[in-house]
């Protein structure tokens, strides 16, 4: 198709999504009650930090051609076992949230080690997982245990405000800043694209393949730590079911933000307006008198239907393009 | 035989033993009622890996079951509630099932899209349209349903007798027809298929038909044992029929597996739970088991295609 620039920068992903986004802002500021006050959208934001850090950390897996179905459970796992620390290892919560770092790489590290060295599918691969770290996160705290009465210093990171802006979004957007320039800026970001695009190709370019891949899944394992230390400190109980269904809202989110699912295509701003995207509508659903009652389950179909119509946005036209090339091209020779 | 279906055997193997620990250990776990009770609980389980083992050799893969199962289940529920005739409610939660598993096979195989987004996205979908629609109430059932009428004994003889029926079925078809060789073709190499004259987007888009079809089977089934239909219902029933698949020898690369091996799965880790009881595991430790053997499996898997070089 022969388009000018300027309107091949009008048609793309990011450009359509920051669009459904703003008439999103527009209609619930217009028909919410409350909704445009700086509370709520500090709420917004306060609310979505954790779906927004898995979401940053899942986008280079799905631009490697991979997937994370078990940074979910992850989450549980962490949460759980920082609670552990802290109240029967007797550490203070600083220590345990550092520990608990290294706890999420050693989970992402068995993803990891499974998938590069095994060469087992990462979909099977973090099936197990996600079944696997969930039932340890049960099997901790024997299904019902729970850890509460954290200190307020540590609360302060769920609940308080630095700068007006609640203090676990400054966190949110130091790794989203560091993601943006791994991804788009370092050469070692962008072998992450040539591996989703060709991994044949960017192994005969000479790009360790397997140890990016492997990079990648640890990087998912660590902020999903990261992710259950914020959900922790918001709610002020770590229990097992910490997280449960967040990787398929961040995988909602980076697909919606228009990073292909087969790898090769993608960019951190589109992941974070998809986070954007499904935030804004769940909170504004709840603040319509209409929907209000059913604001979850509303919100929960609306983020599948947007999943289907990103996805079939993206295949329609490849759909005609293909027709119209066999066409052209018919009959195929031998 | 042996050498060709080692996979198959060595779970067969695993399973026995784990049986013959069981008969020492704890006789009374092969005491007939209590075993009939938990072989019918999970009958509609087998349904569905049954389905999901065809899915997996096309080399796609469907975690949508465990909504579409709820919905079916709701579906005949509130025909029946209705006082329509049985056969009627029946036939309208495997139909709307296949049409379910039309959605997501259009979506796969017409813009193909990969199975694993398009069956999130329905799964997410179909569940929260089901908790919009019917906000969690339970729905009663009239007195004829429960067993379909019979005696409680009939009724757990005759789902078990259904679920071993599809398998039989199924593995009849995968290995003898034509279009079940076509499904093995697709899962093994899509383009090499489509070159011998075989149409992969109407087989996936077929397999996925079928696969919704007996989801809603499954549902029936379940359903016709409490006299009351729960629309949260079928929770993690992926997952559990992936698992009984890969277990079994499906291999998730596509275009290797049997339905043989699916039942061997199946009662293997149905086994496992109840085994581990008895040794006196607590049963918070279910997920975490589960995950593992899963994990087992594909690692077994892997280092066995390692050593043969692939």
């Amino acid at each position: 198709m022969d388009l000018s620039p300027k309107t091949r920068m009008l048609l793309r992903h990011e450009t359509v999504l920051l669009a459904v986004l703003l008439a999103e802002l527009i209609f619930f500021g217009v028909a919410g009650r409350n909704f445009g006050t700086p509370d709520n959208l500090a709420n917004i934001v306060r609310h979505s930090v954790e779906i927004g850090l898995l979401a940053l950390v899942m986008m280079p897996v799905v631009l490697a051609g991979g997937i994370d179905l078990s940074v979910g459970s992850t989450v549980g796992l962490c949460a759980v076992l920082f609670g552990k620390l802290w109240r029967d290892g007797g550490l203070p919560w600083e220590v345990a949230a550092v520990a608990t770092l290294g706890i999420g790489a050693t989970a992402g590290g068995v993803n990891a080690l499974l998938i590069t060295a095994l060469r087992l599918p990462p979909l099977i691969v973090t099936l197990g997982t996600y079944s696997l770290f969930r039932g340890l996160a049960e099997a901790i705290t024997h299904g019902t245990d729970a850890f509460t009465r954290f200190p307020p210093s540590f609360l302060f990171l769920g609940t308080g405000r630095i700068a007006g802006i609640p203090a676990q979004a400054w966190i949110f957007m130091l790794v989203a800043a560091a993601m943006w320039l791994l991804v788009h800026r370092t050469t070692f970001g962008r072998s992450w694209r040539a591996i989703g695009f060709a991994p044949e190709g960017a192994r005969y370019a000479g790009l360790p393949v397997g140890r990016r891949l492997a990079f990648a899944h640890m990087l998912a394992g660590i902020v999903a730590a990261l992710a259950a230390i914020t959900y922790t400190a918001r709610f002020g109980t770590a229990k097992a079911d910490a997280g449960t269904g967040y990787e398929l809202a961040a995988i909602t989110a980076v697909v919606l933000g228009g990073t292909s699912i087969f790898g090769g295509i993608g960019s951190v701003h589109g992941t974070l307006l998809g986070v954007a995207a499904i935030a804004v509508l769940g909170n504004g659903l709840s603040r319509v008198p209409a929907t209000m009652s059913s604001a979850g389950e509303l919100s929960g179909l609306l983020t599948g239907v947007l999943l289907v119509l990103a996805l079939a946005g993206g295949a329609v036209p490849k759909w005609f393009a293909e027709r119209r090339s066999r066409k052209a091209r018919a009959p195929v020779p031998p | 035989m042996l050498k060709r279906h080692f996979r198959e055997f060595s779970v067969l193997g695993v399973l026995l033993s784990v049986l013959a620990l069981l008969g020492v250990f704890a006789p009374d776990f092969f005491a007939p009622q209590p075993l009939l009770s938990r072989l019918t609980a999970a009958a509609p389980k087998l349904v569905v890996a049954c389905g999901i083992a065809m899915v997996i050799i096309s080399r796609q893969i469907d975690i949508s079951v465990g909504s579409l199962f709820a919905v079916c289940s709701v579906v005949c529920g509130l025909v029946a509630a209705a006082k329509m005739p049985l056969p009627l409610a029946i036939a309208s939660a495997i139909a709307a099932g296949a049409i379910g598993g039309a959605l997501n096979g259009a979506l796969v195989a017409g813009l193909r899209l990969p199975s694993i987004v398009v069956t999130l996205a329905t799964m997410v979908t179909l569940r929260e349209g089901l908790r919009l629609a019917q906000q969690g109430v339970f729905i009663d059932l009239p007195d004829g349903l429960q067993w379909i009428g019979l005696p409680m004994i009939g009724g757990q003889y005759l789902v078990c007798g259904i679920a071993l029926t599809v398998l039989a079925a199924m593995a009849a078809v995968m290995r003898h027809l034509a279009i079940g060789r076509a499904v093995y073709a697709v899962g093994s190499d899509a383009e090499a298929a489509r070159l011998a004259g075989i149409r992969p987007r109407l087989i996936t888009f077929v397999v996925f038909v079928l696969m919704g079809a007996l989801t809603g089977l499954a549902a029936v089934m379940n359903v016709v044992q409490s006299p009351q239909v729960d629309p949260n219902t079928g929770r993690m029933l992926e997952l559990e029929a992936i698992a009984a698949a890969v277990v079994g020898g499906v291999a998730v690369s596509g275009g290797r597996g049997n339905l043989g091996g699916v039942l061997v799965g199946f009662l293997l880790l149905a086994c496992i739970t109840p085994a581990l009881t008895y040794i006196g595991v607590k049963p918070y430790w279910d997920k975490a088991i589960q995950g593992a053997v899963i994990l087992l499996a594909v690692v077994a898997d892997g280092l066995r295609n390692r050593k043969n070089g692939r």
